[in-house]
């Protein structure tokens, strides 16, 4: 490996100006390379650097950052990754979400780690990208096609199918500006939070499409990257704190956080599974065994994670579906009464094509429902729709309205939040939401008390600290009280970054359940560079303070983290029906914003936190 | 569940993916009633199952501190994650229910 090159790095940037149809190349010194590594690292920068407040998350002036990171298209576990960082819609704050499939590793094999879609196409177009070959080509074509139809589409245009062919598309719901519009490729990798879907749209880019180049992409220690991959490939199958989701991904969930009280079963109303449903068949082996299946795995992946299924039986039966995650058990099937897990695949799988977060759409379509009941919304402003719970046809139809922003769907496109704002009056009472607008991902966290803390404090439009990972090695417990205030708050706190780090090295955070040492080992070995956990998680504050300083910017303050009343309520069964978050909320957030050392009044990080993380640019930004 | 005056009955389930660790297919749930001696605790009736199932004895404890149980797995007593009413060392009364299950987090 020449000496000017550092591993793992393709070394390029790629920069599209929409506006003006001019493409161009941006590299970084190796001191940036080392600092921001990728993903949400580099977003978070340019994100800062580049995005005003008075540019909102439609505004041509936003920035929509497509980043992978160094481990990307390397012989490591799920390392096909894609990070995506904007203003989003949903909270017209900062965003960081995350796919995989084979995103990362073909724009690496081109050449790029990073792509930046900025300015507003004159008409749609789609960029295509296959080595030095970068082109925005007319989309007019592709318009009205869902993201399965959208890749087929691309795959006949372009000559290239299979893993040679990454199409990534926010879909219809992306054309019609949904504010939970998503993005999503490989069929069943999405990026789903925070709108990133509408901002893609807003730009009139109805895809990016992407071959798997042919661009040379050296590491510094080949034998040596072999050997820790390999390693972590041997702990993800065999240690049990992973082997479950080795060998089923999600699909455990639900039995799980059922005995957990953290099931959200009908938009919150209750945590009781119902009387006459089969547990059986909601086992994680008798949900993947129940349809045919086969393996659907990310780049470079020994995970028996991702699969495609055959609906097995009813009005679908034939069809051929993505698996769905827990989420999409969840938000497809639990948050809105239905029960049949074939059913809910279908539901999960139209929900994909049609390019929604699934997690929003479970609690749009579980808060129509419930208010259908009430008599709060009714048949004739759904346009003849009667929202019954667990009716997958019904959600299915105003799916299409939303996405199209047809009658009622044009207001339940704006989300949950705006939805009910707009129906007002008791509805408000029922609708799950953070009070920034970011969607709760799809837990019943009244019955994980450190989730709804981490959403409703997060900078990114979702889950912030992310799951209790080696807590150990940052000096925190193994177990906490969930229901502590004091001990949530110091587990969201001294998570804060971990998940910054892995999202910035372009795998999955299903393949990086290892110790952060074991991160930078293979880091280290990719790269030739030296990192450990102090570098790691400094690494990981720097970005939080990053996004956070960003949002502060934008007005986006401590006065917004809170969450909505349904989601703050106090469950009326269940395992945790005794437990009342709210009574805890200040005391948890107020010991939070002392941990992280962020200013509990401004919400601002604090001076002295910017200059120690070599921030003072934004302590100047901040402070004056 | 009785009472015998020399001890005390509870139950334990394992579930789903949990229940390898004692025998089990990974689905559904393995039951056991442990017959202890009263005021036995939490950790004593796991630390009992633990001995006769080498596979819990290896997954169930963390692996630098083998006096507490490791990240993985939730520990739920009467319906109640552990820390709620119930700590390792708790005492238990006739008729108290431990449950193991995976502990899950993500998408």
């Amino acid at each position: 490996m020449s000496e000017e090159r550092i591993g793992g790095i393709a070394g390029k940037i790629l920069r599209v100006d929409l506006t003006a149809g001019k493409i161009w190349n941006e590299e970084l010194s190796p001191r940036e390379w080392r600092e921001y590594l990728g993903g949400v690292g580099i977003g978070a920068k340019i994100l800062y650097e580049e995005v005003g407040a008075d540019v909102d998350w439609d505004h041509p002036d936003n920035r929509l950052v497509m980043a992978t990171g160094p481990l990307a298209g390397l012989p490591v576990w799920g390392t096909g990754g894609l990070t995506v960082v904007t203003r989003g819609a949903m909270t017209n704050g900062a965003t960081s979400t995350q796919a995989n499939g084979f995103f990362g590793a073909n724009l690496k094999f081109s050449g790029y780690d990073a792509i930046v879609l900025q300015g507003e196409a004159p008409n749609w177009v789609y960029l295509f990208i296959h080595d030095d070959k970068v082109e925005l080509r007319d989309a007019t074509h592709l318009l009205g096609q869902d993201t399965w139809e959208t890749q087929q589409a691309l795959e006949e245009e372009t000559g290239y199918n299979g893993h040679m062919l990454s199409v990534y598309t926010s879909g219809v719901a992306g054309e019609n500006k949904v504010r939970f519009a998503a993005i999503h490729g490989d069929y069943g990798h999405v990026a789903s939070k925070n709108g990133v879907g509408a901002v893609m749209g807003a730009k009139k880019v109805k895809a990016v499409a992407i071959v798997r180049g042919n661009q040379p992409l050296p590491v510094h220690d080949t034998k040596g990257l072999y050997q820790i991959a390999d390693q972590i490939g041997y702990e993800l199958r065999n240690d049990p704190t992973t082997k479950g989701l080795y060998q089923l991904g999600t699909l455990g969930g639900v039995r799980n956080l059922l005995k957990l009280g953290a099931l959200p079963i009908k938009n919150y109303t209750t945590n009781l599974w119902p009387e006459d449903v089969s547990g059986e068949i909601w086992e994680g082996p008798a949900l993947r065994d129940g349809m045919d299946h086969r393996g659907h795995q990310c780049s470079a992946c020994g995970m028996h994670h991702c699969h495609q299924s055959v609906i097995a039986e009813g009005k679908h039966k034939g069809e051929i579906v993505d698996e769905p995650e827990y989420e999409g058990w969840a938000g497809c099937g639990w948050t809105i009464g239905c029960t049949d897990p074939q059913e809910v695949a279908w539901l999960n799988t139209q929900v994909d094509r049609a390019c929604v977060d699934v997690n929003e759409f479970g609690w749009v379509i579980g808060w129509v429902m419930e208010c259908y009941e009430k008599g709060l919304i009714t048949k004739e402003q759904l346009g003849g729709i009667e929202a019954k719970w667990g009716d997958v046809e019904a959600a299915n139809a105003l799916l299409q309205m939303i996405v199209k922003r047809e009658g009622f769907g044009d207001i339940l496109a704006e989300g949950v939040k705006r939805a009910a704002e707009h129906v007002g009056g008791e509805s408000l009472d029922f609708a799950v939401y953070t009070e920034k607008g970011a969607s709760p991902r799809g837990h019943d966290h009244r019955g994980r008390w450190e989730e709804m803390l981490d959403t409703a404090l997060s900078s990114t439009g979702t889950l912030e600290s992310g799951m209790m990972l080696s807590p150990q090695e940052l000096g925190l417990p193994l177990r906490i009280n969930p229901f502590d205030p004091d001990q949530v708050s110091m587990l969201v706190a001294g998570m804060l970054g971990r998940r910054h780090f892995e999202d910035s090295l372009g795998a999955c955070i299903f393949t990086t359940r290892t110790s952060i040492e074991q991160l930078c080992n293979v880091l280290n070995a990719a790269t030739g560079w030296d990192y450990d956990l102090e570098e790691a998680m400094r690494f990981g504050r720097r970005t939080a303070c990053l996004l956070r300083a960003f949002n502060i910017r934008c007005g986006i303050g401590p006065e917004l983290e809170k969450p909505s009343k349904r989601y703050g309520s106090q469950p009326v069964d269940g395992p945790a029906k005794d437990l009342n978050v709210m009574d805890h909320w200040e005391t948890m957030v107020a010991s939070w914003y002392e941990r992280v050392g962020f200013d509990r009044q401004s919400g601002k990080p604090k001076e002295e936190l910017l200059q120690s993380l070599g921030l003072e640019n934004v302590a100047k930004d901040m402070w004056g | 569940m009785t009472q015998t005056g020399e001890s005390i009955t509870v139950r334990v389930d394992f579930i789903s993916w949990v229940n390898q660790f004692v025998g089990g297919s990974g689905t559904g749930a393995t039951e056991f009633d442990e017959q202890v001696p009263p005021g036995e605790t939490v950790r004593g009736v796991l630390n009992r199952l633990s001995e006769r199932h080498p596979k819990l004895k290896a997954s169930l404890w963390d692996e630098n501190d083998r006096s507490q149980i490791g990240t993985h797995i939730e520990i739920i007593v009467n319906d109640a994650v552990l820390g709620v009413a119930h700590e390792l060392d708790s005492q238990l009364e006739e008729g108290d229910r431990i449950t193991l299950a995976g502990q899950y987090v993500g998408g």
